[in-house]
Parts: structure tokens; C-alpha cells; sequence
């Protein structure tokens, strides 16, 4: 009696009809869907500018000279230096071709290994009062190397030269 | 059932045949969004400043060093220094070493072996560093 | 049944396709900059002649234009390299896209280098949009070095009392050998094949014959080549005047290299690198330079041989200058 020959039939139309209902709402409501790959890029401009700064400012401009970097670290948290350090350091990453890029922040941090021949980190530059942190912060670093002398840097052997890794925490406010 | 009723099918296997074209061509498009987040990780996976970086130091050392013995515990501590601070701050196990010194086409040169491993990129090279004047 | 339900629920897939190139291009723009940073390009050492002395007719051989000094010199940028990459009368939209940028859609481009102290300022491409791919290179420039024989060397440059001979030649010598030396950093090498000498003679009142009043300059009468012992020849006619080449320039006026005119306070060579390197020299060659002037009676009492070297007496190298790249790809 009931003739269930035309089932498949109406099951087509209505998953098609359901198909292109669903693509014409998708294609009409079109937003930038969000891919998971836009968050590394910021990061990775930022690495790649504090990285090239720090290998600058250890570039001398001529041959021979002392590098700016190592001048800053030699006078270590003493007399500021690690301020002027991140002052040079910011000053470098805000230049462009325009006005500069004022949004950066950075932190200047030392690690070094002690006389007993552990490896202690300390803060070079003074603490800035507007980190919080929980910036999303890229790490680049560099390697110095330090001549003999009293450098104000807490428990190290001031007799022999040493090989230092300068730390900077550059984030965009 | 005498005669099967073949009508519609042709409709039918049309309809499976753009289903699974479909979902062919779906599948392409859905990977492709993974495509762009691996070329950013990449490139901030590699870690071409650290290398650079390092063969900087140990080119440094070597033009401090070079002519040094190995028993020294001036060289043998700043070598630790790398090597101890890599490990700490970079996650980077680091070796290297200086050899004697050869003459290249008149010119006084180191050769250096450099090896680097930070648990996803290993390098490892051997140069040879002409000394800097000092 | 089932795989109209999986294509239903993979449709949201099909337009990610529309947004991705949106990625694109920021990851090329980091292509772009660190070829332009950090590769000395292609042909580039230890192929000679570098991209950058290609001219109209052999542009096609460049295979990739890098501005780095060398490839163990990141980051500084030689200056001869950066004159070319941003001369867009040279250059077209096609070569920027094919040697810089890479890649199969034609993108549009902005790249500008700045220098801190505002000497260089050089743009290339079009006005940028709202949105676009972007990164920022810091780096340094080498610029070439300069030899500076003002009137402080006179001792050193006069002729001993009693030469009475009617030419006098002041040479300047470039020992090949001592200047390509693996020693010195790339950054700071001289480099005549890829990089211009420059000789400037100022305060040349202070050479002249001061034992007659009337002599208020010199005739220089030719500037000629000489390798190790014997002279070779200029290999254009001696009267072309191509600032390619080479300029010479007599108190500020321009001159051939046989300008049979007299000078009075400066005499500026500047050699540049495509006629260097169509001398026959080599790494141990020694090429003078060899300034010929002849009065008679002699006017000026100039004489020896300067060294074009690494003492810091002789020439001068100047500092790198700080200065940033921006690449903008959209």
C-alpha cells in the first residue's frame, strides 16, 4: 500500500537541498577565519630585530675598537650601565624609516657562571614599573666575552676573563 | 521481482560520485590552513641566531686562546663558561675544540670543530679561522 | 549518507582557502629580508665579477641580488651593492620581483634602507596599502676607504735637493696580496675589485716649488697603471671620461686621464670597481698608481710611493654607519 520506492529519492533532495543551504549561509556570513599560524609571526619579527640589534651594537664600527655591547656589560650594575644598555638596545629597535616605533619595552638580564661554577642570572637593567609579566615577551640573547676587572657583577671571579650570555626581554606594549 | 526498476540509478551514482569528489577537494582546502602556521614555527624553530651567535664566541675564544695550551685553567674556564651556560639558559648542548695551528697559503689558520644540539636541530661543522690581528 | 554528512561538516574548510594568502606575506617579506641582509647574492665571492658590476647586457646573469658584504658578514651591508640594488632605472619591477622577492604571484613591494645619520634614504616599489607583510632589519654599511695625502706628508713625499730631472711621479701603490688578507675581518677588508679607491690629494700648494714666487700650480700631465714592474694600458682610449669607470678631477673640475692641465690645491682619483677588474690582476698582483707631472722647470717637488694599506696613516677606513631595512610585501 504505502509505496516506499520514492524514499531515496526525497533523502537526496533533502541533504542536498540542507548542503546548499548551509554554503550559501557560510558564503554569505564570510568572516577571516582565525588560522593558527598568525600568532608566531610577531613573535618572529620581534626575534629577528632584538637578535640583529644585540649582533650590531657587538659589531665595532671600526677594527679593533672595543664593541659597544661590551662596554655597557663591563660597567655592569654598578654605575648603570645595564640601563644604558637597554636604553641603546630600545633606541636601536625603534629606529625606521619614518617615526619610530614607540611601542617596545625591554629588560636586560646577565647570566654568568659563579666563582663555585654555578650559573646565576641577574637583572642588569632596573625593573620597569609597567611589567607585569605576563607580556607575550620574545627572548634574544648574546654572548660576551668579558676582560678581567671588577665588573660590580655579584660573586664572580674578577681574576680571569669570562664568557657571559647577555638576556633581553623585548615585548610591544 | 521480474524486472528490477533501474530507474534513478544513474542520478544515484552521480550523487556518490560528487560526494566524494567533495570531500576529496574539502580535505585539500582544510590541510592548506595548517600550511601557513608551520612556516612561522619554522622559522622561529631554527635557531639560526644562536648558531651564529655561538661560532661568534668560539671564534672570539679561538683568537684569544688559540695559542694557548689546553692545560690552561683560564681557557679550560672559559670554555666551561660556554659550555655550562648553553646548557642552562639556551637548552643547548654545546662542544667544541681548537686544534693546532696550520699554515693555509702563508696565512696562519685554526682549524675549529663546533658541535651543536638543542634537542630539535643539531649542527655540527669543522672550519678553519684565520686569526684576527690584534 | 555518510559523506555528505563528512562534506557538511568540511565546508567551513573550503574558504580558509580564501583567507590563507593573507600568511603569505609576512613569511616572504622575512625571505626577502634576509637575502638582502645576510647573502652577498649571486654571482656573488667567490665568484668574480660580483652581481653588482653586471651591466645592461649581462643583467640576466644575476641570479640573486644580496646587499651583505660576504657571507660571513651578516648584517653589513657594502655600499657599491646597495647604489645598484636601489637604481630602478637600472632594475626593473620583473628583475626586483625575480631576483629579490621570489616566488610565483607577482607581489607588490616596498623596500627602504635608511641610514641613522639620514645619508642614505633609498626607497624602492610602490606606495604602501593598509595591510601588508612587513619586517625590519637592522644592519650596518661599509663604505669604501679613502687615502688622504694632504699637505702633513710633505716630508715624507719631496724630492731629495739635487734631483734635477724635468717629470715628477707620485705613485700609489695597492699590493693585492697584503689588502685580501684572510686576517682582517670581511667587514673591514679593502677590496679594490668590488669596492672604488679612492685617492684624494688636498693642500697640494704645500708640494709646489716654493723657491719661485710665480709658480702657483703644477701640470699633471697623465695618471697611468703599472703591475709589479711594467705598465699596462688603460684598456679604454685614454680620453674617455666615464664616471663608471673611474673620475679624476682637478680642483673640483673633471678631467680625462691624460688632462695636461694644471692643478692647484686638489687632485681627487676615485677608481672604480668595473675598471679594476678589467686590469689582468690577481691576488698577489701590485697595481701603482702613478701621477706624472712634468714643467719645465718643475713646479712641484712631489715624489715616492704611497701605500694604499691598512695603516691607518695611509688611508683612511671610515666607520660602519647604523641604519635599518624595511621590507613591505603585499
Amino acid at each position: 500500500m504505502v509505496n516506499d520506492s520514492g524514499q531515496l529519492y526525497t533523502m537526496e533532495g533533502i541533504a542536498a537541498g540542507l548542503v546548499m543551504l548551509l554554503t550559501a549561509y557560510l558564503i554569505l556570513s564570510t568572516t577571516s577565519i582565525y588560522t593558527p599560524g598568525d600568532t608566531h609571526i610577531p613573535d618572529m619579527q620581534l626575534e629577528q630585530l632584538g637578535s640583529d640589534v644585540l649582533a650590531m651594537m657587538d659589531t665595532p664600527d671600526r677594527e679593533g675598537e672595543e664593541s659597544q655591547l661590551v662596554g655597557f656589560v663591563k660597567n655592569g650594575t654598578g654605575t648603570c650601565g645595564g640601563d644604558e644598555l637597554r636604553d641603546e638596545f630600545l633606541d636601536n629597535c625603534k629606529m625606521r624609516s619614518d617615526d619610530p616605533d614607540e611601542n617596545l619595552r625591554a629588560q636586560v638580564y646577565l647570566s654568568y657562571r659563579r666563582s663555585d661554577g654555578s650559573v646565576n642570572t641577574t637583572p642588569l637593567s632596573s625593573v620597569d614599573p609597567e611589567f607585569t609579566g605576563r607580556e607575550n615577551a620574545v627572548r634574544v640573547t648574546h654572548w660576551v666575552h668579558l676582560p678581567p676587572g671588577s665588573h660590580s657583577i655579584p660573586n664572580i671571579d674578577t681574576s680571569r676573563p669570562h664568557a657571559v650570555l647577555v638576556e633581553v626581554l623585548l615585548w610591544r606594549v | 521481482m521480474a524486472c528490477m526498476n533501474e530507474d534513478g540509478q544513474w542520478i544515484v551514482l552521480m550523487g556518490l560520485l560528487v560526494a566524494v569528489g567533495l570531500f576529496f577537494l574539502a580535505l585539500i582546502i582544510n590541510q592548506s590552513a595548517l600550511v601557513g602556521q608551520t612556516t612561522a614555527e619554522g622559522v622561529l624553530e631554527f635557531p639560526k641566531n644562536d648558531i651564529r651567535d655561538l661560532r661568534k664566541a668560539v671564534f672570539d675564544y679561538t683568537d684569544k686562546f688559540g695559542m694557548v695550551p689546553d692545560t690552561d685553567e683560564t681557557k679550560k674556564n672559559v670554555q666551561e663558561d660556554i659550555i655550562a651556560i648553553s646548557l642552562e639558559r639556551k637548552n643547548a648542548v654545546v662542544s667544541f675544540s681548537v686544534g693546532q695551528r696550520v699554515s693555509i697559503s702563508g696565512q696562519q689558520a685554526y682549524p675549529v670543530e663546533i658541535h651543536y644540539n638543542n634537542g630539535v636541530t643539531e649542527y655540527d661543522e669543522t672550519v678553519y679561522h684565520y686569526r684576527a690581528y690584534e | 549518507m555518510v559523506a555528505l554528512i563528512a562534506v557538511a561538516s568540511m565546508v567551513p574548510g573550503l574558504l580558509a582557502g580564501l583567507q590563507s594568502s593573507g600568511i603569505d606575506y609576512d613569511a616572504v617579506a622575512y625571505r626577502t629580508g634576509v637575502i638582502l641582509t645576510e647573502d652577498p647574492g649571486w654571482p656573488g665571492w667567490p665568484v668574480y665579477p660580483p652581481w653588482e658590476m653586471k651591466d645592461q647586457y649581462h643583467k640576466d646573469e644575476i641570479e640573486r641580488m644580496g646587499l651583505a658584504v660576504s657571507n660571513e658578514t651578516p648584517n653589513i651591508l657594502l655600499s657599491t651593492k646597495i647604489e645598484k640594488f636601489f637604481n630602478d632605472t637600472f632594475f626593473t619591477t620583473d628583475d626586483y620581483r625575480s631576483k629579490a622577492i621570489f616566488g610565483e604571484i607577482p607581489y607588490s613591494y616596498n623596500i627602504t634602507l635608511r641610514s641613522l645619520d639620514g645619508r642614505y634614504n633609498h626607497k624602492v616599489g610602490q606606495e604602501t596599502p593598509e595591510g601588508y607583510g612587513y619586517i625590519r632589519r637592522v644592519v650596518k654599511i661599509k663604505e669604501p676607504s679613502v687615502a688622504v695625502i694632504d699637505g702633513s706628508l710633505k716630508e715624507r713625499y719631496t724630492i731629495s735637493p739635487g734631483d734635477n730631472s724635468t717629470t715628477r711621479t707620485f705613485t700609489v701603490r695597492l699590493d693585492f696580496s697584503r689588502l685580501l688578507n684572510a686576517s682582517i675581518d670581511p667587514a673591514y677588508r679593502i677590496d679594490p675589485l668590488t669596492e672604488p679607491v679612492n685617492i684624494t690629494i688636498t693642500n697640494f700648494s704645500e708640494y709646489l716649488n716654493k723657491t719661485d714666487e710665480t709658480v702657483k700650480n703644477a701640470t699633471l700631465k697623465s695618471v697611468t697603471f703599472r703591475r709589479g714592474s711594467s705598465s699596462i694600458r688603460f684598456p679604454f682610449p685614454y680620453d674617455t671620461e666615464n664616471p663608471d669607470l673611474y673620475t679624476l678631477s682637478l680642483d673640483g673640475n673633471p678631467y680625462d686621464l691624460k688632462p695636461e692641465a694644471p692643478v692647484e690645491s686638489n687632485i681627487s682619483l676615485v677608481l672604480k670597481p668595473p675598471a679594476t677588474s678589467l686590469f689582468p690582476l690577481d691576488q698577489n698582483s701590485i697595481l701603482d698608481i702613478r701621477f706624472t707631472f712634468e714643467n719645465d722647470p718643475p713646479h712641484t717637488n712631489i715624489t715616492g710611493i704611497h701605500y694604499y694599506d691598512y695603516n691607518p696613516k695611509n688611508v683612511t677606513r671610515p666607520a660602519l654607519k647604523p641604519a635599518v631595512l624595511e621590507v613591505a610585501i603585499w
